[in-house]
């Protein structure tokens, strides 16, 4: 709980009825932080930004807004603004009254808020909007005009609740970069909810994965990609294979597992001990297909299904009863390989992570893309 | 659907003849000076100039405009206030609860008539106007609630949310955001309870003494044959629902929105 | 992620309807009911309870009689507007490209033209002296009027019809619009042609605006006494007669008190059986 944080949530939990939305979630969210709290739907992540917001009330814990308690402080009393998945746009006044509307809420004189209301539209390049209705904007222009609105008065955080959910795919890749650019500009703290993992790993420096109102894990796009806590997170980004295995051999460093017959080694540490089912998951990019350099783990495999991709390719490999992928390069394929050919599967040691087997059931099947 | 379909369209016809031949009917006769239609010989506005000559009718008129405002701005508080209730707080039973708001409106007019009547009777209040107001106030709030309530939800919470999280309170998201954003549902609910209560006559019937409303005066004109002055003040009364009707086709449904985007763009 | 029950301070905001409910909804209705058990004498209401007023509809073979026959004339009447509002409907939402609105607006116009003045207007088509008989005796098809188009069934059964149709209309129409027009392309594609296409597919999803119609219709054509009263002579008498009588000449109204509960009871179990199976939403209002 240091001064210099934005928001602190400590063991905050909502329930609704006896449904438990949020479950005892704690974390410290930095001063400019671009946060961002991804789940599949249902996670609890929306709630968690509600009570951030003041839109909803805390069934226990606390939260704290730069160091001070306003857990029980309504939402038009605190200094985090929203920017709702649907904009919220009032359609009854022009871009410029709607900007203006939280500035009027808090006193600002006509003159002050002029000058005010033209910068955050030029920080959202938008000037010259300032006359039109919110119907007479496109997707992307409201999605701008919200943000400049929540903007406006300069918030110890803006909350943003799946902002681009409602745009078509090329423009939601480019507000990202826009959204990013504001970000840094400003430096005000953001905390963004998305079920979109490629959406969460390109924007933000810290993530906080949720499934079931809990939070998986919390850390960098870098290590939540590489060092995944469990194997819902495994799941949930990236692409991942999983195969079942049964621990050979561990020595706290090294674990050494069976799959289907044959060796494979992990190089990190596994809480498991000798004979222990493990589930065994492996990036599809990472699976090399004939390699020539000589690697840790080397499995041959029937190959099943070529899927080709444009920039790769998606090979589906039999290993016994288990299936692998390796997505490889276009430019490195061999184009010599053929559906029922057999060939040589090799990975790195380091790229192999081990979760205990009781844990398949959290594995969300076709992760993906966000759909 | 290509251009077959024409059996279709003649008895499509047909129907809106029958739906519009009475009120021309109606419009002719008052301007007939022979009180038929056969023969119609030039056309007079005698029968209007009788209307403005006979002070019963101009009170009764007087008496219905006054019910309507009346009625209206009774109905407006209650009938929003009943939409703000039904849309935003939860209970159970609200099903039930929101059926029996409705109940006045979609009843036979002539079950509120009766109880109305009883109730009044049990309060020992005499028939007046205030009788007949309460009579109308029975079913034209359920009328501006349902037109409320639709638009309130249809709006939906967010924006309520996003005032609020600007750092609006209640009361100024009230005034600033929810209110003007429901304002034509109220213009368009509170011209539809008045062209409702203007015409009424099932339940006023049962609650008028010897002060009248336009319709149970009309009513009692009609007892005597249907004198040429009767179809003049129908002709008036359907003008006047029309240009109500007008207006509020302006206002209420999805048009309203629409079309205040159509204006602002063409302006 | 909705609470089920608000808190106990948001209650507030329903006193006022509340307020309303209970003064002309609920009281009124109890003091009727209350007074259903009471006797009249005279023009003295006697306040002993008794079950006289009940026994006297289900044992006097009058009330039984007018009740069956004013269902039977309201289901007539509601059949009568389904068929004319159902094909409007129908031609209106599928069959017009251009004016749609106009012709929509020419559609549910009548619904706010004066009562009165529609009663009024029927009363002249189909007088002695009125319209259709003038246009017969001009024409020279009959000598002396023809006497059986008013102060009858029909007569009520037209004029109620006519005030019916638009309140069959919208629901109908409701109904029909938020069927996806790329169903009926789907229907036409797998080769079903029209006929087939408006019993498989329209009219199975039209059918809860047609239930909604139908049971409006009925509350209205079940519960009118005026248009009987202008229209229907004596073999019109209508159940609304018969309880509007209880207050007026006869005067006893314990037994109007009874009467009109009966009614009341009959008009909610059909509101019910609305909710059931018709459509509820774009009922009445439009919107």
């Amino acid at each position: 709980m240091k001064a210099d944080n934005a928001i602190d949530l400590v063991n905050v939990t909502k329930k609704f009825d006896e449904v438990t939305a949020v479950s005892k979630f704690t974390v410290e969210i930095r001063k400019g932080e671009f946060f961002s709290l991804l789940g599949p739907s249902g996670c609890g992540k929306t709630t968690t930004l509600r009570m951030i917001a003041g839109l909803e009330v805390p069934t226990e814990g606390q939260i704290l807004l730069e160091g001070g308690d306003v857990s029980s402080t309504p939402a038009y009393r605190r200094n985090v603004n929203t920017v709702f998945q649907d904009y919220a746009l009032f359609p009854h006044m022009t871009v410029r009254k709607n900007i203006y509307f939280p500035l009027k809420m808090k006193k600002i004189s006509p003159s002050e808020a002029e000058t005010r209301i033209e910068r955050v539209l030029r920080l959202v390049n938008m000037e010259g909007f300032g006359n039109r209705l919110p119907q007479q904007l496109s997707g992307g222009q409201r999605q701008r005009i919200a943000l400049a609105r929540s903007l406006v008065n300069e918030p110890a955080a803006l909350l943003l609740d799946e902002p681009l959910g409602a745009l078509d795919f090329k423009l939601r890749v480019a507000m990202q970069k826009v959204l990013k650019d504001i970000q840094r500009n400003v430096g005000i703290t953001f905390i963004y909810v998305t079920h979109d993992q490629s959406e969460a790993m390109t924007m933000s420096d810290r993530i906080a994965v949720m499934k079931d109102g809990l939070a998986h894990q919390i850390a960098t796009p870098d290590e939540i990609y590489n060092n995944p806590s469990t194997a819902f997170v495994a799941s949930f980004i990236g692409d991942m294979n999983f195969v079942h295995g049964t621990v050979l051999d561990n020595d706290g460093k090294t674990c050494v597992l069976d799959v289907e017959g044959q060796k494979v080694t992990a190089k990190r540490a596994v809480d498991l001990g000798k004979g222990a089912a493990a589930l065994v998951c492996i990036r599809t990019e990472r699976v090399q297909v004939n390699p020539h350099r000589s690697v840790e783990n080397r499995v041959s495999a029937e190959l099943s299904r070529i899927i080709y991709r444009g920039t790769d390719y998606e090979a589906t490999c039999r290993i016994g009863r288990a299936e692998l992928r390796a997505v490889v390069q276009a430019v490195t394929w061999d184009a010599a390989l053929r559906v029922g050919g057999t060939v040589e599967l090799a990975w790195n040691a380091e790229d192999v992570i081990v979760f205990p087997r009781e844990e398949e059931k959290d594995v969300i099947k076709y992760s993906g893309e966000a759909v | 659907m290509r251009g077959r379909g024409t059996g279709l369209k003649i008895y499509g016809t047909l129907i809106f003849v029958f739906l519009y031949f009475p009120m021309v009917i109606v419009l002719l006769f008052s301007f007939s000076p022979t009180r038929t239609i056969v023969g119609l010989s030039g056309l007079t506005l005698k029968w209007y100039q009788e209307l403005f000559q006979d002070p019963r009718l101009l009170i009764a008129f007087w008496h219905t405009v006054m019910v309507g405002l009346c009625a209206v701005a009774i109905a407006t508080v209650f009938g929003t206030a009943g939409a703000f209730f039904v849309t935003r707080v939860e209970f159970p039973g609200k099903g039930v609860f929101r059926a029996l708001v409705m109940l006045p409106f979609l009843l036979p007019g002539i079950i509120m008539g009766v109880t109305l009547l009883i109730f009044f009777r049990n309060l020992n209040v005499h028939l007046s106007m205030f009788t007949i107001l309460m009579g109308h106030v029975s079913f034209t709030t359920p009328l501006v609630m349902f037109q409320v309530s639709s638009r309130l939800s249809r709006m939906g919470p967010t924006y309520r949310w996003a005032a609020m999280d600007l750092g609006a309170n209640p009361v100024q998201t009230f005034w600033h955001v929810t209110l003007p954003m429901i304002r034509t549902a109220l213009i368009g609910a509170g011209l539809l309870a008045f062209t409702v209560s203007f015409d009424e006559i099932v339940i006023s019937y049962f609650l008028t003494g010897t002060w009248m409303t336009l319709p149970v005066y009309i009513y009692g004109m009609m007892r005597f044959g249907l004198s040429p002055k009767v179809y003049a003040i129908s002709t008036i009364i359907l003008i006047l629902s029309l240009v109500l009707i007008t207006f509020m086709a302006r206002y209420t449904g999805r048009s309203a929105d629409t079309y205040r985007v159509r204006k602002r763009d063409a302006g | 992620m909705k609470r089920r029950i608000s808190k106990p301070g948001e209650f507030i905001k329903g006193v006022p309807i509340a307020v309303w409910l209970l003064a002309l909804v609920a009281i009124p209705l109890i003091f009727t009911f209350i007074m259903s058990f009471y006797s009249s004498s005279g023009l003295v209401i006697d306040r002993t309870l008794t079950l006289k007023n009940y026994k006297l509809f289900f044992t006097d073979p009058l009330y039984a009689r007018i009740l069956f026959k004013t269902i039977r004339l309201a289901v007539a009447i509601s059949m009568l507007s389904i068929a004319a509002a159902f094909p409007l409907a129908y031609m209106v939402s599928f069959k017009v490209r251009r004016g749609r609105n106009l012709l929509f607006m020419l559609c549910i116009i009548p619904l706010w033209v004066s009562y009165l003045v529609r009663i009024i207007a029927w009363r002249t088509i189909l007088g002695n002296r009125g319209v259709i008989n003038s246009a017969l005796m001009a024409l020279g098809l009959i000598k002396e009027p023809l006497t059986f188009f008013l102060y009858n069934q029909f007569a009520i059964a037209i004029t109620l019809t006519y005030i019916c149709i638009p309140f069959v209309f919208i629901p109908v129409y409701t109904a029909l619009e938020k069927i996806p027009r790329n169903l009926l392309d789907a229907a036409n594609d797998l080769g079903a042609n029209e006929l087939r296409t408006f019993y498989n597919v329209i009219l199975p999803l039209g059918l809860p605006g047609l239930v909604t119609g139908f049971i409006f219709s009925f509350i209205i054509a079940l519960g009118d006494y005026i248009i009987p009263l202008q229209l229907g002579g004596t073999q019109g008498i209508m159940f609304g007669n018969l309880v509007w009588s209880q207050f007026g000449f006869a005067f006893n109204w314990p037994l109007g008190a009874a009467l009109g509960f009966i009614l009341f009871i009959i008009a909610v179990a059909i509101l019910g059986l609305t909710s059931k199976f018709g459509s509820t939403e774009g009922g009445f209002l439009g919107e």
